[in-house]
């Protein structure tokens, strides 16, 4: 008896059938005709339903589209991509959408976003499709594009630029150093003693300027002949830096340690040089008592920071930021030679390996420059 | 040491386009204790005429030493150091490529095209002076080349 009663439960009587039937007509009528996303069933390649969001985005009659073959709406060059696509989304092979063009029956192009999905339609093979309208998003994106490529481009150029201005300009320098100093050698003493100090100027100005164009050079080069990057130990680098200037150590006096330091991805010759540069500052910007250099390292998540401490005589903290700008000089070349490039270069390096760098320091208490090298950052790929 | 230097004074090509350059090194050259005489070509196409004795140049000496300048309209540096090396009758004089570029890649290409060796112009003119006198010290009468007449 009380399987009966639940059998009963089940036969449905027919004014609830039309209730329910009259209830998945009104859900399906949402949503499928009312949707938002352009929705249609495809069979052997033909338009079988189709909603209406979908007539819209094609600018149709939604009776117009039904037994027309789909593919014609799409733009002739991306039909082939489409039906690449489709077949491997049918297959399970992918589930994200694909993109590509169709045309309106107004001629107008559409940028649009497909998915498809196998499924039985009146007991036939058939395609579900979604689609919406990405045009908007794509032409930001084309735009985006356009812009960061004009960037890129730009920026080569400018270093370019600057890498040409330096080069070419060491001709005609070379030319009016040489010929000042032949005057100096051929008349230097037929003359008076006014036209020697004229001379001696001008042949200072320009070796002068030439130092400054073999700075802006080997600035621009970072950028322009920088090497791929590959994986470098920093022990080896610093030992490097270190044989580099060993003249500089040994007169100097100065004492450099480091603790361990790890292997990172980079452009050996570029991370010699900033280590060099570094230890060279601290060298050149030293006190009366012995220099003292000390390297360390740590590593965050993908990013190893190192650390170049001396005990020299210090930054006033208003600079710690300009003194990484290109011909930055907080010293007259009486006091201190140099063509203010040395940071700037180092400031380029790190950031060609994605990294940071910056500098505490007290006027006195000497500095700790610290800089950063994102593995998986930087130029490598 | 070399028998040569005695007998006459040493032939020197330099091809450069630059008047100043040239007679810049002419000027070096005269302070130099080697005895020699300076020609010039201004530019690949002049050099190589020089060379192969074609047209005004007929009766142009063999030079024992080039210095080639790279950078040249009409025919570059590498084009004629090219040429000169593929030539059997001109690859054996010494060429010196003697210009501004410090650049790594005209170093390496020169040297690949068998340059004899290549030096940077200093922009220092004292310094110039000691560099040309250590080339031709150096390729004029300290090497052992093979003559012409060998």
């Amino acid at each position: 008896m009380k399987q009966m009663s639940k059998t009963s439960e089940l036969i449905a009587k027919p004014e609830v059938m039309a209730g329910e039937i009259k209830q998945s007509r009104e859900l399906f009528r949402i949503l499928f005709h009312r949707s938002p996303i352009g929705t249609y069933i495809i069979q052997n390649g033909h338009f079988r339903l189709v909603n209406r969001q979908l007539a819209y985005i094609l600018g149709y009659e939604e009776d117009e589209l039904i037994g027309r073959p789909s593919l014609g709406f799409v733009l002739a060059e991306d039909r082939d991509a489409v039906r690449e696509n489709a077949v491997r989304m049918l297959e399970g092979g992918c589930s994200l959408g694909y993109e590509f063009r169709i045309v309106t029956k107004q001629a107008k192009i559409k940028w649009v976003m497909e998915t498809v999905a196998p499924v039985h339609y009146q007991r036939k093979r058939a395609t579900l499709g979604s689609l919406i309208d990405v045009t908007e998003r794509k032409q930001v994106e084309e735009r985006l594009k356009q812009i960061t490529g004009e960037m890129q481009r730009s920026n080569t150029e400018l270093e370019q630029f600057a890498y040409v201005i330096s080069h070419d300009l060491q001709e005609p320098l070379r030319m009016v150093s040489s010929y000042t100093q032949l005057l100096a050698k051929r008349y230097g003493n037929k003359l008076d003693s006014d036209a020697d100090e004229f001379i001696a100027y001008a042949v200072d100005g320009a070796k002068r300027m030439q130092t400054l164009l073999h700075g802006l050079l080997d600035y621009s080069r970072v950028g322009t002949r920088g090497k791929p990057f590959s994986l470098v130990n920093c022990e080896h680098i610093v030992e490097q830096a270190m044989a580099n200037l060993k003249i500089a150590i040994e007169e100097s006096g100065a004492s450099v340690s480091y603790d361990v330091l790890p292997t990172v991805m980079g452009d050996e010759g570029q991370l010699v040089q900033l280590f060099q540069n570094l230890i060279g500052n601290a060298i050149k910007f030293r006190r009366e008592e012995p220099l003292q250099v000390h390297i360390w390292a740590g590593r965050r998540n993908s990013v190893v920071t190192f650390s170049v401490n001396d005990n020299g005589i210090g930054i006033n903290p208003q600079h710690s930021q300009s003194i990484f700008e290109i011909f930055r000089r907080l010293h007259t070349r009486e006091e201190y030679p140099g063509t203010g490039m040395g940071l700037a270069i180092c400031k380029k390096i790190v950031e060609r390996h994605g990294g940071h760098i910056s500098v505490q320091s007290q006027p006195g208490q000497g500095s700790t420059f610290h800089f950063s090298v994102d593995m998986a950052g930087g130029e490598s790929e | 040491m070399n028998s040569q230097i005695a007998e006459r004074p040493m032939e020197i090509l330099l091809v450069d386009d630059n008047p100043g350059d040239v007679r810049l090194t002419a000027e070096a050259l005269r302070d130099g204790e080697v005895e020699n005489r300076l020609h010039t070509a201004k530019d690949g196409m002049e050099a190589m005429a020089f060379l192969r004795r074609k047209g005004r140049y007929i009766d142009a000496p063999r030079p024992d030493l080039i210095l080639l300048d790279l950078n040249m309209p009409r025919m570059n540096g590498r084009q004629v150091l090219a040429e000169i090396k593929e030539d059997s009758t001109l690859k054996h004089i010494p060429v010196v490529i003697l210009t501004g570029s410090r650049e790594m890649d005209d170093i390496v290409k020169t040297y690949d095209l068998h340059a004899n060796c290549y030096v940077t112009k200093p922009i220092d003119f004292e310094q110039f002076i000691m560099m040309m006198k250590s080339i031709t010290d150096f390729w004029l009468s300290i090497v052992k080349l093979p003559s012409e007449e060998n």
